[in-house]
């Protein structure tokens, strides 16, 4: 019986305790948290009160380093399609065209000081895809590519979320291709001609003319 | 339990004696009902499908369908590089990625046989309690929601939320982190890194003690748990449980004691196992009360890391990772204490290729999840949903 | 209709009003407890619920719709509307539709007692009290007829469940209700309120002017959370383990009748509470010396003001429990009931006796 009264008390005590509790937050609902970022010296100086932050017009701040949308900084690309290779999930895809030996000057260098060799006319990555693990942006030696805070970029069709980040139009490309082609069937030529003595002079004149990109890919899945 | 047996038959009626123990008498013919339950539903936290037979509310047996959320980590793995897979590990245990990364990440060392920084260590231990105390608040938290408290699963998340924003602060992303790297660790972590984890740790004390009151002091909760779902020691081992759970039944088991990998063995904290006063050890109770303990304990442990932790100018966490991984031939099996017990990786190596030749996750829910058949028998409707919760699965790890 | 006469004439005048052959004042009569009702459910009903819940649980809830989302179930309500109406296939279709009609009707025919103030009532029934517990059981055969009509194995288990329970429950609390209908000498709702009034406000109700009155009004309120189906006793819609129980395979307006049925019978509740032990519209304000608080704070809208108040108080604490406790289990409630409201609630019949033979 006395078990009986004490289950009886226990319960109400707990009860009210937990009552106490909710009223207590209830009333502290006036106070709010704010939007302060984890890397301010306030983070923890509002510790009671409405912590919902409405998201379209408040949000919390995403910290310097955050990993979220992918961005190339083509200019300092050197087209070695490290980061193409190393991605888990095979959301970039990456053309490159030889860069013609008169036409290193306009390919520029990167902004570290190396010299540009590549021509990168299709550099694109889907972000649709993308996990954000960061693993390309370990990978790259010109630290081009790299994550961005921006973490909201959601949009209506996929297809939109394909980026593209290519440093030459199509035009350009075809026309780089057909000089790379051209220099190359020429160096080519002048190789067999030099060679012509007695090595076999067919062999080399095929290889350099059909493939122009030899880095294409597939159309991803 | 051995009053239950007569569910088996036809015809029966349920009395909860005391408020204890399920009796079965015979009485109106009856029949059974088949119930699925899941995959979509609100208390099998995720995909889990149960397929009950029910005699009334009674579950005269439960069996789990797996394999809603099966994503070939496995065979995956096996295509692509080891660093590749770290973030996949955080896919597994999606609430407890740092702890997945490290069991990866220690057992890839242990193959590749090389040194870690002390002041990576101390890191690596921190961001992994820490991320054990966020799971073990999503445990809790819903927790409190199978057993019909909403409450305590809002104050637990916007606890967590804090614990996020500082992991994300020093990996980069809120939830699959891919920070601790073979060999080292994504960043270094900013100046102000400690004095924050600090100022939480202070923010963070007097609301588990809330906590405590509103949830796991009251006493409706305590009727729901209590003596519900009882897993003794002996059977609980045979079925090969681990963390919370084998604790929860009474093991002191803990492979931050028992295999100590990290810098585990530094480090003084207790492993919290019901004494059997305020629960029957082994029942739901006495398993949310580990979890409900080992925040206080991962609190002291991150404190005590804190102070111990070297502090190096212009460190470079990245230093030791190699180049190029390819570990020699070989195989390993490395494992760390997850938030739900025994994370293992077992890899093998064939020594040629920088992708392992296979990659096997022993992963604690699924194993944990095993017994689920024989704790069910004879329960309650509202009984399962509670033991359930104190499983406190993830199917992402259950399923990989 | 008429048994407190004096103060029944503004409300008899009202009815009396009538512009030609058309009786504009019973329109009127007829239009005040159902525009309350839509207010009620609307505003505080729905949207209180959601704003109390928030602010517990360190959240702002809805924001969006109108000003603080005062307008958000009013948006709500359209979405359901443009619904589509969906009847299961396996379900039977009959009980299937009359089951969130039951519901709605039985949670508010009981309106139809309740005394929104010394002149306004719309049926001052001599069973009054009695009416209106045992219009509210009605709920229970709505409440079946969807559980059932679904075909669903969740709908049915919350059905099953829901009838034990309100069934059980009823006896506690017709018993609390009788120490109330005791204490007043009548069943009548206006007769058990106007006992209740005096110029010492407060000091009237029954819950302060005895010592027994705590116990029924507090075994009145457990077992009224439970005849509503809420926390912790919302077994029958545990959405944790039953989906969300008897409504399960509702949706659209069919479910909008059934969450507003459940907000009704909150206040309905909440007001018989306010009624049987709280003096129902009467002003709790006491007359202090030359001060006449309690005479100005009486009257027809003071006393609608009153009685509102009160119903909105305890649809607060029900809201309050909700958001703070677990759920009980099956047995439990049932043990709740049996061995430990009942009980007490006998305890509590023999003791209003005794003090009504004595005092």
């Amino acid at each position: 019986m006395s078990e009986y009264f004490s289950n009886i008390k226990t319960g109400a005590t707990t009860i009210a305790t937990g009552m106490g509790i909710t009223l207590k937050h209830f009333f502290n609902a006036i106070k709010r948290k704010g939007d302060t970022g984890i890397d301010d010296a306030d983070y923890f100086r509002q510790v009671d009160g409405l912590c919902t932050l409405q998201y379209p017009k408040e949000a919390i701040p995403t910290p310097p380093h955050g990993r979220y949308r992918l961005y190339v900084n083509i200019d300092d690309c050197i087209g070695c399609c490290q980061c193409e290779r190393a991605c888990p999930v095979e959301c970039i895809t990456i053309e490159t065209i030889k860069t013609t030996a008169d036409d290193l000057a306009v390919c520029g260098k990167t902004s570290g000081g190396q010299q540009k060799r590549m021509w990168v006319p299709v550099f694109d990555i889907d972000t649709a895809k993308c996990m954000t693990c960061g693993i390309c942006q370990s990978v790259c030696p010109t630290d081009c590519i790299y994550h961005t805070p921006v973490a909201d970029f959601s949009e209506f069709n996929v297809k939109n979320m394909l980026y593209h980040f290519g440093n030459l139009s199509k035009i350009e490309a075809e026309a780089k291709k057909k000089k790379l082609a051209e220099q190359q069937a020429q160096a080519a030529k002048e190789k067999a001609a030099a060679g012509a003595a007695g090595a076999p002079a067919a062999k080399p004149a095929p290889k350099p003319a059909p493939k122009p990109a030899p880095q294409q890919k597939e159309g991803e899945a | 339990m051995q009053e239950l047996g007569k569910a088996e038959s036809n015809s029966t009626r349920i009395i909860r004696q005391d408020d204890k123990r399920v009796i079965i008498e015979k009485d109106l013919d009856t029949e059974y009902m088949v119930l699925s339950m899941g995959p979509q539903h609100p208390s099998t936290h995720g995909v889990l499908r149960l397929e009950c037979i029910t005699d009334g509310e009674v579950v005269v047996e439960a069996e789990p369908y797996l394999g809603y959320l099966h994503r070939c980590f496995e065979k995956y793995c096996e295509n692509v590089d080891y660093p590749a897979i770290v973030p996949y590990t955080d896919r597994m245990d999606y609430l407890a990625g740092m702890n997945s990364e490290l069991a990866y990440c220690i057992t890839v060392e242990k193959l590749l046989d090389i040194e870690i920084p002390r002041r990576v260590e101390f890191i690596r231990v921190i961001v992994s309690e820490l991320n054990r105390i966020a799971s073990h608040l999503v445990a809790i938290g819903t927790y409190a929601i199978d057993l019909g408290a909403f409450t305590p699963f809002l104050f637990c998340f916007r606890d967590r939320e804090h614990i996020m924003s500082l992991l994300e602060w020093i990996s980069g992303a809120r939830m699959l982190y891919n920070y601790i790297w073979i060999g080292g660790l994504a960043y270094d972590v900013p100046a102000d890194f400690k004095k924050r984890v600090a100022e939480f740790i202070a923010y963070f004390k007097p609301k588990v003690v809330e906590l405590y009151k509103l949830l796991t002091e009251n006493e409706i909760f305590v009727k729901r748990t209590y003596d519900i779902g009882i897993m003794p020691a002996d059977v609980a081992i045979n079925y090969g449980w681990s963390g919370p759970m084998l604790r929860g039944s009474g093991v002191k088991w803990d492979l931050r004691r028992n295999d100590p990998y990290s810098i585990y063995p530094e480090l003084d904290f207790d492993v919290p196992v019901p004494d059997g006063k305020f629960s029957v050890v082994g029942d739901c109770l006495s398993r949310h009360l580990v979890r409900a303990l080992e925040i206080d304990e991962s609190l002291k442990i991150i404190s005590q890391c804190l102070d111990k932790m070297p502090e190096e100018p212009n460190f470079n966490s990245r230093a030791v990772i190699p180049k190029r991984i390819r570990p020699k031939a070989g195989e390993v099996y490395g494992r760390a204490e997850n938030p739900r017990g025994e994370l293992g990786y077992y890899i093998v190596s064939d020594g040629k290729s920088t992708k392992p030749v296979r990659c096997k996750a022993r992963s604690s829910c699924f194993v944990n999840l095993s017994a689920m058949k024989d704790l069910s028998k004879g329960q309650l409707i509202p009984d399962l949903v509670a033991i359930i919760g104190s499983i406190d699965i993830v199917l992402g790890e259950v399923d990989r | 209709m008429s048994s407190s006469p004096s103060l029944n004439t503004w409300s008899d005048a009202l009815s009396g009003f009538s512009i030609g052959w058309f009786p504009l004042g019973l329109v009127i009569v007829a239009v005040i407890p159902l525009v309350f009702i839509a207010l009620y459910a609307l505003t505080y009903g729905v949207y209180g619920e959601r704003k109390i819940s928030a602010f517990m649980q360190d959240r702002l809830g809805p924001m969006e719709v109108g000003f603080w989302g005062i307008l958000q179930t009013l948006a709500d309500i359209l979405k359901l509307l443009q619904k589509e109406d969906i009847v299961p296939t396996a379900a039977d279709k009959f009980l299937f539709v009359i089951g969130p009609g039951i519901l709605f009707v039985g949670s508010f025919l009981a309106f139809a007692v309740l005394p929104f103030g010394p002149a306004f009532i719309g049926a001052d029934l001599n069973v009054g009290l009695f009416y209106a517990v045992g219009i509210v059981a009605i709920e229970v055969v709505g409440i079946l007829a969807a559980g059932w009509g679904s075909n669903n194995k969740w709908a049915l288990y919350g059905a099953v469940r829901s009838v034990a329970q309100i069934v059980s429950y009823e006896i506690p609390a017709s018993i609390a209700l009788l120490c109330a209908a005791m204490l007043a000498g009548t069943l009548s709702m206006q007769q058990i309120t106007v006992m209740q009034t005096g110029p010492g406000g407060f000091m009237h109700w029954f819950l302060f002017n005895n010592p027994i009155a705590w116990l029924p009004f507090l075994i009145y309120f457990i077992s009224s959370l439970a005849e509503t189906n809420r926390a912790p006793f919302d077994i029958p819609e545990a959405e944790s383990e039953l989906v969300a129980g008897y409504f399960t395979e509702y949706s659209g307006m069919k479910f909008a009748v059934i969450f507003l049925a459940e907000y009704g019978s909150m206040f309905m509740v909440s007001a018989v509470l306010a009624v049987a032990f709280l003096g129902g519209w009467a002003s709790p304000l006491p007359n202090i010396g030359g001060l006449h608080l309690n005479d100005m704070t009486s009257g027809p809208a003071w006393g609608a003001f009153w009685i509102i108040m009160k119903g909105f108080f305890f649809i607060f604490v029900q809201m309050w429990l909700r958001w703070t406790l677990p759920r009980l289990r099956v047995d439990q409630l049932m043990y709740l009931c049996w061995k430990v409201l009942t009980p007490f609630a006998l305890i509590a019949f023999v003791l209003t006796a005794v003090w009504e033979i004595y005092r």
